[in-house]
């Protein structure tokens, strides 16, 4: 079947109060593409679910789409906190449930396996305990000890971008794939991003890099830089110097605002006009 | 050895990796640790690079935040299950830079503040529960030691340190060993697993350490001085960072931001020459 489809049906195609889990790992293999379509014509209240975020949660919140976000870390790294998920923490204007990074991955995993939760000792002395309140604590039924039940995490999209991608949804993913096919998985509908469309033969070349499969896979959008201003290995980096451009923006509202009208935008020609070009961003970043 | 702190620091934490583990290089000074520990007393550690998770990689300070620049630093590839699992195990060390300690070993990265209002939200628990709930050494360092952190009690347990909490339910899995700051080397040997030091960097004094520190630190009366870096280990320190990047988590947030950018073009060009070397080379 061909899933191929535009970036304004997939936006469309997302209800409001939608939830939504985000592929890829800090600044690396972000979906921001459709990130940024949705922070430009979203219909908003989404509920985020990030194991670990960072440019997608920040400009999500940034443009006020977001009711609830799921997550085990958001932040820029050494570049800095991230400024809007900061100021939504502070001011208690969105939810927030702090999760780790191996219980979203539990999450994700019971949906995939079809139980209503795993079981970890991640979480166990820490405060996690106290505001996580979908938590629970158990008796283990075998030797008695306590442990803690992570809840089936169930996202209504997906959305991920990879290398390359086929027509009907199978993706090659040529560095780390992160929580990417665990998400895949779990959720009720996942949308693809991928640098460049391939035919069917080509993808199989990949073997295991294959690591995205079709039947968990709805809808294919080309879009070439589709994780910038995040990375996406082996192709190009992270743009460390546009990150410290959102960060700077993201500190006044009027220079918020410019930044939104200039690069949130759910067309990706616009966007990369807006940044140069395809030859200035080859220059800077293409490895 | 004339060494820098940041150098003295790496070579204090080089010490306590050993044996066949994965050991994690999400920061640089935990790179160059695990980079230094692996040319001298540690040649089975499984290096991992980070965000691109491989093993057997000679990590790049930068790409803390960045990506392979070429395949060959790709190393053999990793996934999060592989990491996990590692981590379980106990085949797994991190060295993990919290924003505040506390005298038991309960560290901080969430919040300051109340949870649920917090005075400056930080960035979340990561994996920092996992790894305190199984590993069998659970390696901190803190490049600021003052007041604000190294504390009397976190804020916020990202992660869990020692007290009956943890003994009931976690036992010794996960609980803190070691602690190295720009003021000395300290373990948890003090009365009911508390901070203690081990030993004092040159020049530092108890008394810097006692008015320091938020919190009581046991300082045993005969306290040696940390020894210094060799000059070997220096100089693979210096030749695995020649642009400086384990400079950058000594400095406040927008510096350290505005060298990292520097860094990071300067790292691509040279990498370039690498893969290139008949282009012209690039000062």
């Amino acid at each position: 079947m061909d899933k191929q489809t535009g970036i304004a049906e997939v936006v469309e195609s997302i209800p409001r109060g939608a939830t939504i889990a985000i592929g890829g790992s800090s600044l690396s293999r972000k979906p921001m593409g459709m990130v940024r379509a949705l922070a430009a014509r979203g219909q908003g209240d989404y509920t985020l679910v990030v194991d670990v975020g960072g440019p997608d949660v920040d400009l999500l919140l940034g443009c006020g789409k977001v009711a609830k976000v799921i997550y085990a870390f958001v932040g820029f790294e050494v570049m800095g906190l991230a400024p809007h998920f900061r100021r939504a923490r502070e001011s208690g204007s969105v939810e927030f449930e702090e999760w780790t990074e191996y219980t979203v991955m539990a999450g994700l995993d019971a949906t995939v396996k079809g139980v209503p939760f795993l079981p970890t000792h991640a979480g166990l002395a820490t405060d996690l305990m106290a505001v996580n309140h979908s938590f629970r604590t158990m008796r283990d039924p075998f030797e008695g000890e306590e442990i803690v039940a992570v809840p089936a995490l169930r996202p209504d999209f997906a959305l991920i971008h990879a290398n390359l991608a086929d027509h009907q949804g199978n993706a090659v993913i040529l560095g780390d794939g992160h929580v990417d096919v665990l998400c895949a998985k779990a959720a009720r509908h996942t949308i693809l991003s991928a640098e460049r469309i391939v035919s069917s033969e080509e993808i199989q070349r990949y073997g295991r890099e294959v690591q995205v499969h079709r039947v968990h896979v709805e809808g294919v959008v080309e879009m070439p830089w589709g994780a910038h201003f995040s990375g996406c290995a082996p192709y190009y980096r992270a743009d460390l110097g546009h990150v410290q451009e959102y960060l700077l923006a993201a500190r006044d509202p009027a220079e918020w605002d410019r930044y939104r009208e200039r690069f949130v935008t759910d067309r990706p020609d616009d966007y990369l006009d807006a940044l140069g070009g395809m030859e200035t961003l080859v220059g800077r970043l293409d490895v | 050895m004339d060494c820098t702190i940041d150098e003295l620091m790496i070579a204090c934490m080089a010490r306590s990796l050993k044996g066949e583990v994965l050991v994690s290089s999400v920061t640089a000074l935990g790179a160059l640790s695990a980079h230094l520990a692996k040319k001298t007393h540690a040649p089975d550690l499984a290096v991992l690079s980070t965000p691109e998770s491989g093993m057997e990689v000679t990590p790049l300070p930068t790409l803390t935040l960045g990506q392979f620049l070429t395949d060959d630093q790709r190393g053999i590839p990793l996934t999060m299950e592989d990491i996990f699992d590692a981590i379980f195990l106990d085949r797994f060390r991190i060295w993990i830079s919290p924003a505040q300690i506390d005298r038991h070993g309960n560290v901080n990265i969430s919040c300051v503040g109340p949870w649920e209002q917090p005075k400056v939200a930080l960035v979340g628990a990561r994996g920092i529960p996992e790894d305190t709930s199984h590993l069998s050494e659970i390696l901190y360092y803190v490049t600021s030691h003052s007041p604000r952190t190294v504390v009397e009690q976190v804020d916020f347990r990202s992660g869990a340190g020692n007290g009956a909490e943890r003994d009931r339910l976690l036992g010794r899995r996960g609980a803190p060993t070691r602690l190295v700051t720009n003021l000395g080397v300290f373990d948890f040997g003090g009365a009911d697993g508390t901070l203690r030091a081990v030993s004092l960097h040159p020049g530092v004094t108890r008394e810097a350490v006692a008015q320091g520190s938020g919190c009581e630190i046991d300082l045993p009366a005969d306290l040696p001085e940390t020894a210094l870096p060799s000059a070997a280990d220096v100089a693979v320190i210096r030749s695995a960072d020649p642009l400086g990047a384990r400079k950058l988590e000594f400095l406040s947030g927008r510096e350290a931001a505005q060298r990292l950018v520097e860094i990071y073009e300067r790292e691509r060009q040279a990498l370039h020459i690498a893969a290139w070397p008949r282009r012209a080379r690039i000062s």
